[in-house]
């Protein structure tokens, strides 16, 4: 077996001159690259830099401009699905294109090429075994945890014959846990020669894996790098075209507390009490089904109260986890979503005063640097930190004393997480309380005050974030480590 | 943006336009050489022929919005032509207005039933307003023992309000005045942002604590209003309280909001876009008629105007 | 007779040497039931026979609002005469007020409404017609068993229709003069041989002894001696209906068939109507009454055959 190092796999899949506009806007400009046999290629690049587009159209569903695509050098023409899965690529989904109702072996089967005539549980187990997914073919996927429906829908592609995988932001929603397996999996994909392109912008992560790196901006292609001779700084410059200045946070001094929650019992949440002061960000720490999301559902009057006490001293505000579910009108104009809350406030008698509405956004959408074409663009023409954007404008307009951030930056490019901390820091610079839910431990020390770290509906753990780490935040919530000082 | 949106109602009206022209084009002529089409009497005539259906399609556009349906408006239409000519023609009340007023509250009182329904169980809107469209038809039978009361042409109560209400000014006026109003609210209230924001994402309507439930009961209970203020106006034109009437309305409604360019999955349309899309159907049924088209295949050619008018909008959404 | 007016419509026609072509518009309630069927077949035919008259039917699918705004965009095209069925005598009597108000010539076909807003009205005698199918039940069931008793099914049409209404109150009239005739069961089944099957059933389970089915349509009875067949009681009974149309599908046929045992005929009061329309359009002096009855003919085993091809309209 020659290393990798001194054999070059092949160019299995080239794109070269790939243009996509949806209306007047280009989402890829010419944009190219080159993915080897047994590689793990990574496309980076900002929210909007068009990586997502460029993974979609590799994989038949949608369709570009212009542009050429070849797979061993030949050049081919791939205009649907089918195509792509007869060129053996497959693709997963940030948003996994599973059907839940479908048990995991009819998802496996289903409009697939290859299972024509063969009995399930023959056709799918080797490929669930491949991807070490032990789970009956007969059960249903939406009783399948997130991380398993990842693992279903690699087996998926897998089972297509796939040689080629794109996998979309896969980590996005993946518990660490759940993530350290799929990069297990990766790695052995790619040591059996497959080709993966790794679409992600999470630094870390690509480090670890890619190979090598392809850098999108603004729909162009920057450049291709050797991850080995390359840093994390050059790639967000790649990524920017800026330097980003990482500003450390001030401290901040105590205050009276302004939410206090006793005891608090749901059926989700066991026995939490904490107390939030005025001017402090207070980190909530813990793996996906920990309870965090739910202790804002808690504290936000969506989930019934078993029973403890919670003792609010001002308006508590929520920015749901999952911004195009729980947040955002997307048929709805920037305007219209972001001042939703707030519409007592900009009509009269029940009628709507336009131009106080607008008035009312200008500054909020300015501190927030949103970019958009228009504050009466419709919110889905919007990249995903701008629509972030627009939804924390939304409980900014509110100007609730206490503020739960559920995974503000999921998903978002660099620049709009930096202004994100920014806005954190002045809202509680400006005497707000802040709960901070993260899945990004570096994002949680660098913001919080104090980190709480929940484990299985308890609080397993409270840290003053400058005595933490991410070792013993990712103890605790992994283990419950209440052995650890430095506790508050 | 602001001209895409133009650019999309446009769409519609290009329809309605090219509808137009092609009537004028192939409308028969009178005995002066003049086209029929174009006469003041016939233009009035297709006005007045769709103001009813016009009117439960506006509230019908606010309850699509919202991401539901109201099935029960042929029904609550049926129930309002049977109470308001009950009143009027058996004499329990000696004013015109109360009659009116007691057909319309009861008709915008079943509307609340269907939103209080929905919004209490969660119910889907097209079981909830199914089940509504069976029952009010029950009650609007029973109440009149499914027999038809008829308004006579005497100096009775009864028949000065059926020559006044089915006066062409007022029945064209009344669709006017309504598609004003529902077109500001709409437009311009919190109301109307609140019935936008509902339909186009519910979970997220519910995490920015807006009044998801009184959105949706009061735009059902909009609906029944509007159906019964439709069915007043159906008693003075066709002389008589009927509890079978108004079948199949609520799809005429429907079609219209669609073609108008209101999306069914709720979140988007408009009040000019349902206008529009009701002016097509009837300068549409018009123009068959004037050429003696058979009644038959005229819903044929509506088929196929619904789904190339829906195609249409869809094409200018992708480009 | 007929042929002879037609002749004679020919001749008037040709001698007035100027090739005047006439539209005659016909609003018809429903294009759905037989009876409105075979009235449209007829009505066709017979202009056909007019090469000068160009006549076109629009259909209202039995909806009032559907009609007036038909006839009103009859109104705007100014035929030269106009028919109307009214679907529901209220709902149309103020717009054929506006057709007279146009000065067009109006006959009100079958159905009557609230003013007389027509130049004629020809239609038929329901209450006579219930009156004579009463008669032949009271005279089956004296026949039967010696004197005038015994139990009798009604299935009604739709009710607060003119026709059930009639047709109810002249079989009444009939039957309230024998004490022992009953009647067992009357149920609704809107003028619809399906219903009126499901109905049957229901009273062929209650009822132990049915002597007499007076469907107030042949469709009707129809429907209920196909449950009672189903039962195998349809031999212990007999059925009668009322409309008597030609055709295979007809009444007519039914009594040929041994099915029903009498229908009585529901003029389509389309020849009248034509007869009327054709001196209206050709003879410009010619002043129509302002009622026209027609009336009605029992059809038995006995007539049937002579019935049915006088009834069968050829296409």
């Amino acid at each position: 077996m020659p290393t990798g190092e001194t054999v070059r796999m092949a160019t299995v899949l080239a794109a070269a001159g790939i243009s996509k506009h949806y209306g007047g806007v280009y989402a890829l400009k010419g944009a190219h690259f080159e993915v080897r046999a047994g590689e793990v290629h990574a496309l980076m690049g900002e929210n909007g830099a068009g990586k997502s587009t460029l993974a979609r159209i590799v994989a038949g569903s949608t369709r570009a401009d212009s542009g050429t695509i070849a797979i061993d050098g030949r050049a081919v023409r791939i205009a649907s699905p089918v195509d792509a899965q007869r060129l053996g690529i497959g693709i997963i989904y940030q948003e996994l294109d599973l059907f839940p109702s479908l048990t995991a072996g009819e998802n496996i089967v289903i409009g697939n090429l290859h299972a024509a005539g063969q009995r399930m549980e023959a056709f799918c187990r080797p490929y669930l075994d491949q991807v070490g997914l032990e789970c009956e073919v007969r059960r249903p996927v939406s009783s399948l945890p997130i991380g398993q429906r990842q693992l279903l829908a690699i087996a998926r592609a897998l089972s297509m014959s796939a040689r080629i995988i794109l996998m979309d932001e896969p980590t996005s929603s993946l518990s660490e846990d759940a993530a350290e397996r799929l990069f297990g999996l990766i790695r052995d994909l790619k040591r059996s020669g497959f080709a993966i392109v790794y679409v992600s912008h999470k630094m870390d992560e690509i480090f670890r894996l890619a190979d090598r790196a392809t850098v999108l901006r603004d729909g162009a292609t920057v450049g291709t790098v050797e991850m080995p001779s390359t840093s994390a700084e050059e790639l967000i410059h790649m990524m920017v075209g800026r330097q980003l200045a990482v500003t450390a946070r001030r401290e901040r001094t105590a205050a009276d507390p302004i939410l206090m929650v006793r005891g608090l019992t749901t059926t989700m949440l066991k026995d939490v009490s904490f107390e939030l002061r005025h001017g402090e960000v207070l980190g909530i720490a813990g793996l996906v089904g920990s309870g965090r999301s739910e202790l804002g559902a808690a504290l936000y009057g969506l989930d019934r109260i078993v029973s403890g006490s919670i003792e609010a001293r001002a308006a508590i505000g929520l920015v749901p986890e999952d911004r195009r579910l729980q947040g955002l009108m997307m048929q709805m104009s920037v305007l219209e979503n972001s001042t939703l809350r707030v519409l007592g406030r900009v009509a009269r008698f029940g009628w709507l005063d336009r131009r106080r509405e607008a008035a009312e956004l200008a500054p909020v959408a300015r501190d927030l640097a949103l970019n958009c074409p228009s504050v009466d663009a419709p919110l889905n023409r919007l990249s995903g930190g701008n629509q972030q954007k627009v939804l924390l404008s939304r409980w900014l307009l509110a100007r609730p004393g206490v503020l739960f951030l559920d995974d503000p930056t999921r998903g978002i490019d660099v620049g709009a997480k930096q202004d994100i901390y920014r806005m954190i820091d002045e809202l509680a610079a400006g005497g707000a309380g802040i709960l901070l839910v993260s899945s990004e431990l570096p994002e949680l020390l660098r913001c919080s005050d104090r980190i709480l770290v929940l484990r299985d509906g308890r609080i397993a753990a409270r840290y003053y974030a400058r005595d933490a780490t991410q070792e013993k935040i990712m103890a605790a919530a992994a283990f419950g480590d209440f052995i650890d000082g430095a506790r508050c | 943006m602001r001209a895409i949106a133009l650019l999309r109602r446009a769409q519609s009206l290009t329809a309605l336009a090219g509808i137009v022209i092609l009537a004028i084009a192939i409308s028969p002529t009178a005995g002066d050489g003049s086209r029929i089409f174009l006469q003041a009497g016939n233009l009035t005539d297709i006005l007045r022929q769709i103001s009813l259906i016009g009117i439960i399609s506006l509230a019908m556009t606010f309850v699509i919005l919202t991401g539901g349906i109201d099935l029960s408006v042929g029904s609550i239409l049926a129930l309002s032509t049977s109470l308001v000519a009950m009143w009027l023609a058996r004499g329990y009340t000696q004013h015109i207005a109360v009659a009116i007023l007691v057909a319309v509250a009861a008709s915008g009182a079943m509307g609340a039933i269907n939103g209080g329904v929905i919004a209490a169980t969660r119910m889907q809107p097209f079981v909830v307003t199914l089940a509504s469209m069976i029952g009010v038809r029950g009650l609007a039978k029973w109440i009149t023992s499914n027999q038809n009361i008829d308004i006579g042409f005497g100096r009775d109560l009864a028949a000065e309000f059926a020559a006044t209400f089915r006066e062409k000014a007022i029945v064209i006026g009344s669709y006017a005045v309504a598609a004003a109003i529902f077109w500001l609210v709409l437009a311009r209230t919190v109301f109307g942002r609140h019935v936008r924001a509902v339909g186009d994402n519910e979970r997220a309507a519910e995490y920015a604590g807006l009044p998801i439930r009184r959105t949706k009961i009061w735009v059902y209970m909009l609906s029944g209003l509007l159906s019964g203020a439709a069915g007043v106006l159906y008693a003075a034109e066709n002389h008589q309280g009927n509890p079978n009437a108004g079948v199949a309305y609520e799809l005429d409604a429907i079609a219209a909001v669609v073609i108008g360019g209101t999306r069914l999955s709720g979140g988007k349309g408009s009040i000019s876009g349902t206008i529009v899309g009701t002016l097509i159907m009837g300068v549409l049924t018009n123009m068959l008629r004037l050429n003696n088209v058979d009644s038959n295949v005229e819903m044929m050619i509506k088929a196929v105007i619904i789904v190339l008018a829906v195609a249409v909008q869809r094409e200018g959404k992708e480009s | 007779m007929r042929t002879l007016v037609a002749v004679s419509m020919l001749l008037a026609a040709c001698g007035g040497g100027a090739k005047k072509q006439f539209l005659v518009a016909f609003s018809q309630a429903n294009n759905a039931e037989p009876y409105r069927a075979a009235q449209n077949a007829l009505m066709a035919k017979l202009f056909s026979g007019m090469p000068d008259v160009k006549l076109v039917i629009s259909d209202a699918q039995q909806d009032n609002s559907k009609q007036v705004a038909q006839v009103e965009t009859f109104i705007r095209q100014k035929p030269d005469l106009l028919i109307v069925a009214p679907n529901e005598r209220a709902a149309l009597t103020a717009v054929m007020g506006q057709a007279m108000e146009a000065k067009l010539p109006v006959i009100c076909l079958e159905r009557d409404i609230l003013q007389p807003n027509y130049t004629t009205y020809v239609h038929s005698d329901n209450v006579a017609i219930g009156r004579l199918a009463g008669q032949f039940i009271v005279d089956h069931l004296a026949k039967k068993h010696g004197k005038p008793r015994g139990n009798i099914v009604a299935m009604r049409g739709l009710l607060g229709v003119e026709g059930e209404i009639n047709r109810e109150r002249g079989a009444k009239e009939i039957f309230d003069k024998y004490p022992d005739i009953k009647i067992v069961a009357d149920p609704v089944a809107d003028w619809i041989q399906a219903k009126a099957k499901d109905r049957m059933t229901e009273v062929l389970r209650a009822q132990p002894a049915i002597d007499v089915v007076y469907g107030h349509n042949d469709p009707m009875a129809i429907g209920a001696y196909l449950a009672a067949k189903e039962l195998g009681r349809e031999k212990e009974m007999i059925f009668v209906g009322v409309d008597g149309l030609g055709g295979p599908a007809g009444g007519i046929r039914k009594v040929l068939d041994g099915i029903l045992a009498a229908t009585f005929v529901y003029p389509l009061c389309v020849d009248k109507a034509v007869e009327i329309a054709g001196r209206i359009l050709h003879e410009p002096g010619f002043k129509p009454e302002k009622d026209y009855v027609l009336e009605s003919a029992i059809v038995t085993p006995d007539n049937a055959a002579q019935m049915y091809q006088k009834f069968t309209v050829l296409q």
